[in-house]
C-alpha cells in the first residue's frame, strides 16, 4: 500500500498551515490531530499579526514575509479569517523606556518595517482612551489582527478542498524507522506508510522526540488572558506595552524583579475583537503544564491594563483562560529536518508568534519538504542549533 | 424545513446554520463548536444556549446529548467588573 507523500502531525495553526501549503504544491497530505483542530495553544491566544514585537533580525524578516501572505489569505482560502489591517501601538509608560524603544525601532526600520514614534498628545489623538501619563507609543500601520481559530479552520478547509485528508482524534504513537528514514507512522493503532513526516506539535514536540534520543530545548510558557463583555468601539489599534517587549526577550530581568507584575512577566497585549469584547493579556510564566489562571495573574493583568486604558475598569470580565506558548531559548522556532533523519521534520516552537508566523512557516516547510530548497534561508531556525555534540549512534543530543 | 436562520446564541448572534456549518467542517464536540462559532462564549457564558447547542450536535453527529461532553466553565462564572478584579475595592 502506498501511503501519503507527507504526514503532518498536529492540527494547530502551524500544522494546518503546513498541510495547506503542501497540498497547494500538489502533495498528497494526511494531517493527524490527536484531539481536535485548534484545540490547544492556537485557541488560547490573541490574534495579533504584529510586526513591531519581533526582534529586529531574521525574526522580523520572517514575520514581514508572513504578513505579506496574510494580506491575500482570506481570498486565497475563501474563508473569513477576520483579517484587519488595524495598525498597532507599543505604549510607553515611562520616560526611561524611550531610549530602548528608539533603538529597537531604528533597527526595525533598517529591516524595512514602517514604524514611527508618536509622543504625548500625538498618540492620544490616535487613541483618546489612553491614560494621561502615557509618554508615547511606537506605531506601525503594518500591524494586523486575525481570528486565530478561523485561520486554523480556513487552512484546514482549503487543504481539504485540495485533496488533503484531515483526521481528528488520531494521535501519532510511533515512528517506524528504516535506516535514516521514517518508513511509516503508527497512529490510532493503524500503521500508515509515509513519504515524509512533519511534527507540528507545538509544546508537545519534545515528548515525541525523546524516544528517538533527541532532546529539544522547548518548554511551555504560560500566558493568562481576560475576556470582557462586548463594548462599543473604544480603541482602534492592537496594543502592546514597552514592558511586553522586555518580558518577551529578557526573562532573566523578570525573575529577579521585586514587583509582582514584573515577576509574572505581565506585559500588555490588548485587542478589541470583531465581536466587541476585549482580550486582555498577559503573563509569561514557566509553570510546567499548568493551564489554570491564577487570581494574582489576573489581578496584575487587569491593574496593568486599566492603568493604561482607565475606561476598561467599567467593563465586566466574562471569562479568563490561559495557554502555553512553545518557548525556545532564542525566541525562534525550530524549522527544518531532524538531524540524522532524511525525511523527518519539525515546525514548532513559535512562542508568542505562531499565529503571525503560520503562513510563512507553512510555505517554507512545503518548499523544504518537496524541493529541498527554501525561498528564505532557514539556517537560524535549525533544529540542532543548540547542539553541543552528537553521540555515537548518529542520534542527536541537544542541550540548551 | 430550513431553520438555519434561527438564532441559537443571542449574546454572540450565532445561528443554527452557523453551528451546523461548524459541525460539518469538523467541530464535532461541544468545546469545538463553542470555539469555532463563539456560541456560548458571550455575556451569559452559555447559560441559555448550552442545551440547544448540545441538541444540534446530537442531531448532526448521531449521538445522544448525554454522550457529548458538556464543556467547561472558565472563571469568573458570572460577569465581574474589572474594577473589582483589580483588587482595590473589596
Ligand atoms: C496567551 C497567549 C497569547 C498569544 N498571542 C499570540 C498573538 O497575538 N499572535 C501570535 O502570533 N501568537 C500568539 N500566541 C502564540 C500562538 O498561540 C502559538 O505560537 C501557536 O498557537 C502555536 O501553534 P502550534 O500549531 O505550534 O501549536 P498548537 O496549537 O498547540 O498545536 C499543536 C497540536 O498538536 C497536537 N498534538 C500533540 N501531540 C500529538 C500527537 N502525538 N499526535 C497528533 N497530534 C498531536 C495537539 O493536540 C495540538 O492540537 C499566543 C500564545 C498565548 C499562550
Amino acid at each position: 500500500m502506498k501511503g501519503p507523500d507527507v504526514v503532518v502531525v498536529g492540527g494547530g495553526v502551524i500544522g494546518t498551515a503546513v498541510t495547506y501549503y503542501l497540498a497547494k504544491q500538489g502533495a498528497d497530505v494526511l494531517l493527524l490531530e490527536r484531539a481536535e483542530l485548534g484545540g490547544e495553544t492556537s485557541s488560547a491566544c490573541d490574534g495579533f499579526v504584529i510586526l513591531q514585537s519581533k526582534s529586529p533580525g531574521v525574526h522580523l524578516a520572517l514575520a514581514l514575509a508572513s504578513a505579506e501572505l496574510y494580506r491575500g489569505l482570506a481570498d486565497e482560502l475563501d474563508w473569513d479569517i477576520e483579517y484587519r489591517n488595524c495598525g498597532g501601538l507599543i505604549v510607553i509608560e515611562r520616560e526611561e523606556e524611550l531610549p530602548a524603544m528608539r533603538t529597537f525601532m531604528a533597527k526595525q526600520q533598517a529591516i524595512g518595517l514602517d514604524v514611527r514614534l508618536l509622543l504625548g498628545d500625538e498618540v492620544r489623538r490616535l487613541e483618546p482612551a489612553l491614560a494621561p501619563h502615557i509618554v508615547g507609543a511606537t506605531y506601525s500601520p503594518q500591524d494586523s489582527q486575525v481570528n486565530p481559530l478561523q485561520v486554523v479552520l480556513g487552512f484546514a478547509q482549503a487543504a481539504r478542498r485540495l485533496g488533503a485528508r484531515v483526521r481528528q482524534g488520531v494521535p501519532l504513537q510511533t515512528l517506524r524507522r528504516a535506516g535514516a528514514r521514517v518508513s511509516a507512522v503508527v497512529a490510532g493503532g493503524e500503521e500508515i506508510p509515509a513519504g515524509a513526516v512533519v511534527l507540528c506539535t507545538g509544546v508537545f514536540t519534545p515528548e515525541l522526540l525523546t524516544p528517538l534520543g533527541v532532546e529539544l530545548p522547548l518548554r511551555p510558557r504560560r500566558g493568562q488572558l481576560v475576556v470582557t463583555e462586548p463594548a462599543p468601539p473604544l480603541v482602534h489599534h492592537i496594543f502592546l506595552c514597552a514592558r511586553y517587549i522586555a518580558a518577551k526577550y529578557h526573562p532573566e530581568l523578570l525573575a529577579a524583579a521585586e514587583d509582582e507584575a514584573l515577576r509574572l512577566g505581565v506585559g500588555l497585549a490588548l485587542e478589541q475583537t470583531g465581536s466587541g469584547g476585549f482580550l486582555i493579556g498577559s503573563t509569561r510564566e514557566f509553570v510546567g503544564w499548568d493551564k489554570r489562571t491564577t487570581p494574582l495573574g489576573i489581578r496584575e493583568i487587569v491593574r496593568h491594563a486599566t492603568r493604561i486604558l482607565p475606561a476598561l475598569a467599567q467593563l465586566n470580565a466574562i471569562r479568563t483562560f490561559a495557554g502555553l506558548r512553545p518557548y525556545t531559548p532564542d525566541g525562534l522556532p525550530f524549522l527544518g529536518p531532524v538531524p540524522g533523519w532524511e525525511n523527518l521534520y519539525i515546525a514548532a516552537g513559535h512562542e508568542g508568534d505562531g499565529i503571525a508566523l503560520a503562513p510563512i512557516t507553512g510555505r517554507l516547510m512545503a518548499e523544504l519538504i518537496l524541493t529541498g530548497r527554501t525561498s528564505f534561508p532557514l539556517t537560524d531556525f535549525a533544529v540542532d542549533r543548540f547542539a553541543r555534540g552528537k553521540d555515537q549512534g548518529g542520534q542527536l543530543k541537544v542541550t540548551p | 424545513m430550513n431553520d438555519d436562520d434561527v438564532i441559537i446564541c443571542r449574546c454572540e448572534e450565532v445561528t443554527k446554520g452557523d453551528i451546523r456549518r461548524a459541525i460539518r467542517s469538523g467541530a464535532t464536540t461541544f468545546k469545538a463548536v463553542k470555539k469555532f462559532t463563539r456560541a456560548g462564549m458571550g455575556l451569559c457564558q452559555g447559560r441559555t444556549c448550552r442545551r440547544l447547542i448540545l441538541q444540534i450536535l446530537a442531531q448532526e453527529t448521531g449521538q445522544t446529548p448525554g454522550q457529548l461532553a458538556p464543556g467547561s466553565y472558565r472563571p469568573p462564572t458570572r460577569p465581574v467588573p474589572l474594577a473589582a478584579l483589580k483588587g482595590e475595592e473589596s
